[in-house]
């Protein structure tokens, strides 16, 4: 489903110039749900918004079911974010003088859902509808980004260590309920994270270390949410 | 010192409307002090009619617009050092944890007070420069016996020094006011206290919600967008509408000033409203939704703000001038009838439209540059 190949990316002008990716190729098939592991600096989160269509790369293609998004005017970028993308982030980036009813109904109108108020519940957040994001803790924020992500009926889920601001028990219950609604759903997921442990749970395992891909494997059975170690 | 004085320059919206309020006033009042040292050479009844018609615009003139431009900049004091405020909270938690007291802080913001300084000083003195053409023009018919221009220690005094020494002053107690946030929240970073919940129930699409609570979520916003379009609304009619009543020069000085103010006003205005929602268009865009949704969603919602500012503008410059023939001027010969202008509603009104659609416009421009990746800068490795 999704090709990358030969992908380049650097930062900076010239005499600062800094190459976090260097010749990047990866395949991602339909339903896969793939880890992206690597320590800071290893270039995971650029590969993320160059694989999301968010950057363009310098060098390389993108392709989705063959069209290359790199070549894709501003427009039609945006169409297609809308139209198949959807994102959790470590730092939520909910909408904050929107309560948490509107804030999912962002990303649900995007795919003219309006039976988002499922996915609020599935997530436990039915009582928590009309709170604001600063009134949640950060587990429910996060919560809140999971659901507004998933109301847009997403082909592809990337995550952006969404785990990395949440304490252990509510991590967990996150990780669970994403794994669950792929199952259901079978959509693709994209994460990138440092914490070796959820890689666990993955069918597909990529390793990054300075801005190349170091190891990539599959694993042959997946662990829950539950089982992993954090 | 938390403030240094490159920050009083960003404070460009007080100075330039100090240097308007301060250009105004002197010039009238000025005129008006300069006019008693004559009244006993005035001898007809007829002159005298217009001696005191002339005392009572320059008084009229100065207390309105002065009172209203200073409104205005205390206004805008108010949300320059709450946004100071906003967008420093984590340098001023810093300092508070470190053991500074809220006044040690606060006592910096005096410097807020010197845009005001900078501001009413070229007031001042550029209404010293065009003091003789102003004395000329008002006695174009020579009807006054000839006086010059002198300078006045306490108009520099209660237009210079004062005003200066007033909004230091209260920049320090409005920054003592808002330093009252805890330390933990300061150094959180961002305020709780400036996001405005849209609490209604209503059903509405996502962008009317956006919408809705863009606008609702900063009121300081609508009210600047509003005087911005009264200011044009105002000046622009009135400048139009008094050709028969006053000097070209008069008329010209109208014009300028109020496109100054207006211009001014919109810009800061809009520059916040974009600047403030960055994070929100980022995010959207991030998930799909279009510039032009962005742009709507942002900026479409002060219309209502700008439509009602003109109107009040149109009726407060007719009012204005209405008793200003009908009252001040009731006793002077040969001043013509005040009607409404429709020839000026007109063409304030579509050049209005023009002009605040091209700002827009421009400023939707600006919004579709806003990068999806603006707010993950900081996770980038």
């Amino acid at each position: 489903m999704i090709k990358i190949e030969n992908v380049h990316k650097s930062y900076g002008a010239k005499d600062n110039k800094s190459e976090i990716l260097k010749g990047i190729s990866l395949d991602v098939k339909r339903g896969d749900f793939a880890v992206i592991l690597g320590a800071s600096g290893s270039g995971k989160s650029t590969l993320l918004n160059v694989a999301s269509g968010l950057e363009r790369p310098d060098s390389g293609s993108v392709l989705y079911d063959g069209e290359n998004i790199a070549a894709l005017t501003d427009e039609k970028l945006t169409a297609f974010r809308k139209r198949k993308i959807g994102f959790i982030f470590q730092q939520y980036y909910l909408l904050p003088n929107l309560n948490v009813d509107k804030n999912v109904k962002m990303g649900a109108e995007l795919a003219h859902n309006n039976d988002y108020a499922e996915v609020i519940a599935a997530l436990g957040l039915s009582e928590k509808r009309g709170k604001f994001p600063h009134e949640l803790s950060g587990g429910e924020q996060q919560r809140v980004s999971v659901a507004r992500a998933l109301a847009k009926k997403p082909e592809v889920l990337f995550l952006d260590e969404p785990t990395g601001a949440l304490d252990e028990e509510t991590g967990r219950s996150v990780l669970d309920y994403i794994c669950k609604l792929q199952d259901e759903l079978k959509f693709t997921i994209i994460m990138v994270t440092h914490n070796a442990n959820i890689a666990e749970m993955a069918k597909t395992v990529i390793r990054m270390n300075s801005g190349k891909i170091v190891e990539q494997y599959r694993n042959q059975t997946q662990k829950t949410a539950y089982e992993i170690g954090w | 010192m938390v403030i240094g004085i490159k920050d009083i320059f960003k404070l460009i919206g007080i100075i330039i409307i100090s240097i308007c309020a301060v250009f105004v006033c002197t010039l009238f009042l000025n005129y008006n002090i300069d006019l008693q040292s004559i009244e006993n050479k005035i001898l007809s009844v007829e002159t005298k009619a217009l001696f005191d018609a002339l005392v009572m615009s320059g008084t009229v003139v100065s207390a309105v617009s002065g009172g209203c431009l200073l409104i205005t900049a205390v206004v805008m004091l108010c949300f320059y050092i709450k946004h100071y405020i906003d967008s420093h909270r984590k340098e001023l938690g810093i300092l508070k944890a470190l053991g500074y007291s809220n006044l040690r802080i606060s006592s910096g913001f005096w410097v807020f007070g010197l845009s005001v300084f900078f501001g009413s000083a070229v007031g001042f003195a550029g209404a010293h420069c065009l003091m003789p053409k102003f004395y000329s023009v008002q006695n174009e018919d020579k009807l006054l016996p000839e006086f010059e221009p002198g300078f006045h220690l306490e108009l520099f005094l209660s237009l210079v020094i004062l005003p200066t020494v007033i909004f230091a002053l209260m920049s320090v107690v409005y920054s003592l006011l808002k330093m009252k946030t805890p330390v933990l929240e300061l150094l959180r970073g961002k305020s709780v206290s400036k996001i405005k919940a849209v609490k209604d129930g209503k059903d509405l699409p996502f962008l009317k919600d956006i919408k809705r609570a863009t606008v609702r979520g900063r009121k300081s916003l609508v009210f600047f967008i509003a005087f911005a379009a009264f200011c044009y609304s105002a000046m622009v009619q009135m400048s139009f509408g008094i050709d028969e009543l006053a000097s070209e020069m008069m008329s010209f000085m109208i014009l300028g000033i109020g496109l100054t103010l207006a211009f001014v006003t919109l810009f800061i205005a809009v520059t916040t409203i974009v600047r403030s929602n960055a994070e929100s268009v980022s995010i959207m865009r991030v998930f799909g939704y279009s510039r032009k949704e962005c742009s709507v969603a942002v900026l479409s919602g002060y219309r209502p703000a700008a439509i009602v500012g003109f109107a009040v503008g149109t009726g407060y410059q007719y009012l204005l001038l209405k008793i200003a023939v009908e009252v001040v001027f009731k006793d002077i010969e040969n001043v013509p009838e005040f009607d409404f202008n429709l020839r000026a509603l007109i063409i304030a009104a579509v050049s209005f439209v023009i002009f605040y659609e091209v700002i827009m416009y421009l400023y939707s421009r600006k919004i579709g540059k806003i990068s999806v990746k603006e707010i993950m800068l900081d996770s980038v490795d």
